[in-house]
């Protein structure tokens, strides 16, 4: 049994409040992604799950024991660190064995069982090796099967994967869900990266200046994000700003600074006023763009295009900048004097040029919109 | 030749003139204990054996060359634990007790010894430890653990931190995390910090002069109260000797690790 209960954990280093309010229940034998920007407290919080560090105020439960003042060396946690940490003085497989032999396993059954996890993580071949003449990704794997060797209740990776290069940081993601699901034990990922975060989590918890902001399953939090903050740090997106103008039953329709107003379709009308400021979010995802002498004709008039009660919105721009990202090409519009991203895929027919008028749509559907403070907005 | 050629060798040139100038003193002091006749000069007249001769044969040298040694190593031990605890908490806590310590270490070092030495006299009298080995002893700790203290302080800044936060992790015990994760990357530097605390033992005078009794004078308290009746190339012999075991524990040191590294560790 080892759902793990944090409350109200906070860690203060003198006036630096490092980690404010974190409260989550993480299930046995799942995989939590704590994501958040450097600095957000999301290492402090896994240091404070190891036992490296003492929380000032809250409790962490462990299965129904209260850790909260256990040292590290009397938790059934194990971690795997950033830069590894395996010990230079050692080889291989006796950084394996040194859990087992702190818990004071016979030498050859340790490293009978330390040779086992090696192979587990295919790294037999370098038993007898000094740690510091391996790879990054063979000293990765090497630190895994370190933490694993304890058979720890729980396995705690802090940024594991932010040494390597993309594509072996991507094999070992799937190594580590393959991992995850063999040994069946809870794990808490910390990471700053978001495509690693919703590969490998089976809920992703946000992390933001000490707090955990929002948990959730990875499409849930990207789809709902809870405020302005999230949806910026998931994903690039374009943020408008804009006043609320008029709302009728099942439209909002906002003044923007792209020189015309957007409407977003609502089931709630009352929850905004008129006069009330607001971000919308455009993501690239939720935007079409064609070539402009394609469309309709009625932009000129600067009225959004309404057909039978739809909330389609479309605005006309010029290319400025065309950056190719690999498989994805970006475009940065200039729309009356504020400037906007849109992407397309290599495979869409045709490519603009800088100077090309496009025309850029959209369902107001799927716009999000954030007050002021920062929280979402229930359309 | 090139201008930087020119400016490389004159750099060195006189570099090591000044090297030779201040090391000569110790050529005259070897070559002094060669000397026949019963007076010190330099160069000798005559070269032979007999003073060394008369060194094995004064029990007042050999008992004051155990004692040395005795206080050394004494010296060595307390001040390396002392130094090297001393730096592990402050890398561990660097709070504001820490920010006091090393001004509060550094003050020994910055008192002129004849104080320390007459005030450690009066102390001692009073704790009723006058003329033990182990006022000399606590005297040229307060030495020497600075200077373990400053040289561990270095070590351990180099120290992978995380190495120690992995043994922990993994079920090693306050003490049983420091052995096996920290020493073995630290233990250079340690023996680094003894073999200073020794030489700095061994070569101190002025304190051990205020709190040896005849029982437990050191080499160069003896050496001293030997020059003040006459000018013997007996002090020469003991002096050879002292280079020697010098020279013998750098050389040693230089073994154990390795010179290069000795160099970064100091520096």
């Amino acid at each position: 049994m080892s759902e793990i209960t944090l409350s109200g954990l906070e860690k203060r280093y003198g006036d630096t409040l490092a980690v404010e309010d974190v409260s989550v229940t993480i299930d046995d034998g799942e995989l939590l992604c704590l994501l958040g920007p450097s600095g957000s407290g999301k290492s402090t919080t896994l240091r404070m799950l190891a036992g490296l560090e003492t929380p000032t105020d809250g409790t962490i439960h462990i299965g129904d024991e209260d850790v909260t003042d256990r040292p590290a060396y009397e938790r059934t946690t194990a971690t795997v660190f950033q830069d590894w940490a395996l010990f230079p003085h050692k080889t291989v497989i006796e950084n394996v064995a040194f859990g087992l032999k702190m818990e004071g396993v016979g030498k050859t059954e340790r490293r009978e069982r330390a040779r086992g996890m090696l192979e587990r993580v295919r790294m037999e071949s370098h038993a007898d090796e000094n740690p510091m003449n391996l790879s990054g990704g063979q000293k990765q794997r090497v630190a895994l099967a370190r933490a694993l060797a304890v058979n720890p209740d729980v396995l705690l990776l802090d940024e594991p994967l932010s040494n390597l290069d993309k594509r072996l940081s991507e094999d070992m993601q799937i190594e580590l869900r393959e991992i995850h699901e063999e040994f069946e034990e809870t794990f808490v990922h910390v990471t700053h990266d978001q495509d690693e975060a919703f590969t490998l989590a089976d809920r992703i918890g946000i992390m933001a200046e000490g707090n955990l902001v929002q948990v959730g399953e990875p499409d849930e939090v990207y789809e709902n994000p809870k405020n302005r903050f999230i949806e910026g740090f998931l994903g690039d997106t374009n943020f408008v700003e804009g006043t609320v103008e008029r709302t009728t039953p099942d439209s909002i329709r906002v003044e923007t600074e792209l020189g015309r107003e957007v409407v977003l379709s609502t089931a709630n009308p009352d929850a905004l006023t008129e006069g009330t400021s607001l971000t919308l979010s455009l993501r690239p995802e939720i935007l079409s763009t064609e070539s402009a002498e394609s469309g309709s004709e009625d932009d000129a008039t600067g009225r959004p295009a309404l057909a039978d009660g739809s909330t389609t919105n479309s605005i006309v721009g010029t290319v400025e900048n065309v950056l190719y990202r690999g498989s994805t090409v970006r475009y940065s519009v200039a729309v009356d004097g504020t400037s906007m991203f849109v992407e397309r895929t290599v495979a869409d027919s045709g490519e603009f040029d800088a100077g090309d008028e496009v025309r850029i749509s959209w369902d107001g559907a799927d716009v999000l919109a954030f007050r002021d403070d920062g929280s979402r907005v229930d359309l | 030749m090139h201008r930087e050629t020119i400016e490389d060798a004159l750099f060195r040139a006189s570099y090591l003139s000044i090297l030779a100038f201040m090391l000569l003193p110790l050529a005259v002091v070897v070559v002094t204990s060669f000397a026949e006749s019963g007076q010190l000069l330099f160069p000798p007249e005559n070269y032979s054996l007999v003073h060394y001769r008369g060194f094995f044969e004064e029990t007042r040298w050999i008992s004051a060359f155990d004692n040395s040694i005795l206080v050394g190593v004494g010296t060595t031990i307390v001040a390396t634990a002392l130094g090297v605890t001393a730096a592990f908490g402050h890398e561990l806590d660097d709070g504001r007790a820490g920010q006091l310590l090393a001004p509060l270490v550094l003050v020994p070092l910055l008192i002129p010894p004849i104080i320390l030495g007459i005030s450690m006299r009066v102390y001692f009298v009073r704790a009723g430890m006058d003329a033990s080995y182990l006022s000399i002893i606590l005297a040229h700790t307060l030495w020497a653990t600075p200077l373990v203290y400053f040289v561990m302080r270095s070590v351990f800044s180099r120290f992978d931190w995380r190495l120690l936060d992995a043994a922990r992790d993994l079920g090693a015990g306050p003490i049983q995390s420091f052995v096996y994760a920290v020493l073995p990357n630290v233990k250079h530097g340690i023996f680094v910090g003894a073999l200073l605390a020794f030489i700095v033992s061994l070569q101190e005078f002025v304190m051990a002069l205020f709190l040896s009794s005849h029982n437990t004078e050191t080499i160069p308290v003896v050496a001293w109260t030997t020059l003040r009746q006459s000018l013997d190339p007996m002090v020469s012999v003991v002096s050879t000797f002292l280079i020697l075991i010098s020279i013998g524990a750098i050389a040693v040191a230089a073994i154990a690790t390795n010179l290069d590294w000795l160099s970064k560790q100091l520096s």
